[in-house]
């Protein structure tokens, strides 16, 4: 096994021991501190606001597949549909979601299937929304449109894989005077929603839906887990910039390059 | 036919395989069974297309019968994807039994249609971002729209390209912003993607995340 292997074992076998460490020392609270994200304050109000007005939620979970880098953010897309879903379980019109991608669509029908089983709401179980509006960025943002257009949706979100057409969603959103909440893992397309969307998802707070919205506690332990690899994170990158301070250059640099 | 797993034998599956393929990327010797099992999710990937565009299909046909005020739409939608269908068809026949030149009519269509639409859509993205930056501040009037106003004010200026109008220190001042503290900025929002990531996978790899109705 290379160095750069070894590393990565150590890396999630740590992470996942975060996990468990602070599963177990917060398992008599209800719920373990997290640091307050606006974006999903505006969900929660926005599902009230859904239930009370007989409107439904938007939620678009962008292009992403399952194979490749930007599984993570459309994985992230479909736990917040589900929890989105399960809050919203005595609205009378239930969310309504889109993708652009093929295997994001049958797994986003699945879960909007299978949740709303759960909480017996008959008319997802007949015709679950979760379609695919097109594969290409333009096809899909063009189909969308006509959701977010859709006068019964009182608000958008569209958390998941968006590149530059993202504006198209977010601008679309504002002139319908909608609240838009917004998030992706891909960087120009992060700028495009901190200029246009009202409720920004910046970073790896797309990840973290699943802590805010009541997913339970292992979501909420994960996040603890995720601040604690950030400050380690944060010591290696200043420990580095001293050890290269004092010549000492090399030692990372071997063990990223497998030559330890 | 309705074949349904049930929760525990399905979640078991996704947690084995997620292992086996998360294993592959350190361990050398699982390396090759991560890659059948990778191969084997794009095939699948592919079949879903086929699943996904006969489900557009019905979701437009639903429209149209149930009198949507977007069922023009639909039909459009269904219309060219019939016509787009029937063009592939023909030409895989002419292609394949009669050995004319690759694919002449599908060309002609993404060249003729498909390219000229998406262009002129991506003109229409770049004045919508043009806006977007423009009215931040009045979406948003606190301290770091405001920078993010000033910083997108300098880029432009300090790009233009145009002989009079540059002006060398803009220049410098951008050069400056793009190498320290924009590639700072974007590699700290990588690295929180990174360990989103991470815990997402972590989460799913627990059975705690489970996107596939288990």
């Amino acid at each position: 096994m290379s160095a750069t292997g070894f590393t990565g074992i150590v890396v999630i076998v740590l992470f996942v021991g975060l996990i468990v460490f602070f599963s177990i020392i917060h398992k008599d609270r209800k719920h373990i501190p997290i640091r307050p994200i606006p974006a999903y304050q505006k969900i929660i109000e926005e599902i009230n606001v859904a239930v009370e007005d007989g409107t439904q939620l938007h939620i678009s979970l962008g292009r992403g597949g399952i194979i490749g880098p930007e599984s993570a953010a459309g994985l992230a897309g479909l736990s917040l549909l589900k929890q989105v879903i399960e809050k919203s379980s005595i609205c009378d019109h239930p969310p309504v979601a889109s993708t652009g991608n093929p295997v994001l669509s049958i797994l986003a029908q699945d879960t909007i299937r299978s949740t709303s089983k759960a909480i017996s709401v008959a008319e997802q179980l007949r015709h679950p929304s979760g379609e695919l509006i097109g594969v290409t960025p333009f096809s899909y943002a063009a189909g969308t449109l006509t959701i977010i257009r859709d006068e019964k949706v009182s608000a958008n979100v569209h958390t998941g894989w968006f590149g530059n057409e993202i504006i198209w969603l977010t601008t679309a959103g504002e002139r319908q005077s909608s609240p838009t909440i917004a998030g992706t893992a891909q960087l120009p397309a992060q700028a495009i929603i901190y200029a246009s969307a009202s409720d920004p998802l910046i970073g790896e707070e797309l990840y973290a839906g699943g802590a805010y919205l009541g997913a339970g506690k292992v979501h909420e332990a994960s996040i603890s887990a995720q601040d604690v690899m950030r400050w380690i994170i944060i010591f290696l990158i200043l420990g580095s910039a001293l050890l290269n301070l004092f010549g000492i250059n090399t030692f990372l640099e071997e063990i990223l390059a497998g030559s330890m | 036919m309705n074949v349904k797993l049930h929760a525990p034998i399905s979640t078991a599956i996704a947690i084995g395989v997620g292992i086996i393929v998360l294993a592959g990327y350190f361990i050398p010797s699982v390396e090759s069974i991560r890659f059948i099992f990778l191969r084997t999710g794009l095939v699948l990937a592919a079949v879903a297309l086929l699943v996904g565009i006969i489900n557009l299909i019905s979701v437009h046909i639903r429209k149209l019968g149930g009198g949507d005020e977007n069922s023009g739409y639909s039909l459009i939608l269904l219309i060219s994807l019939l016509v787009t269908l029937g063009v592939g068809i023909t030409d895989m026949v002419q292609t394949y039994l009669f050995g004319q030149p690759n694919f002449r009519m599908t060309n002609w269509v993404f060249t003729n249609i498909q390219m000229p639409i998406e262009t002129s859509l991506l003109a229409v993205t770049a004045v919508s971002l043009i806006y977007a930056a423009a009215s931040i501040l009045r979406k948003r009037m606190d301290i770091n729209a405001v920078i993010f106003f000033f910083v997108v004010l300098l880029i432009l200026l300090g790009s233009v390209a145009i002989p009079p109008a540059t002006i060398p220190l803009l220049g410098g001042i951008r050069d400056w912003i793009l190498r320290v503290p924009a590639l700072g900025g974007a590699r700290g929002l990588l690295l929180g993607i990174a360990l989103g990531t991470i815990t997402t996978g972590i989460r799913i790899l627990m059975g705690t995340d489970r996107p596939y109705g288990g």
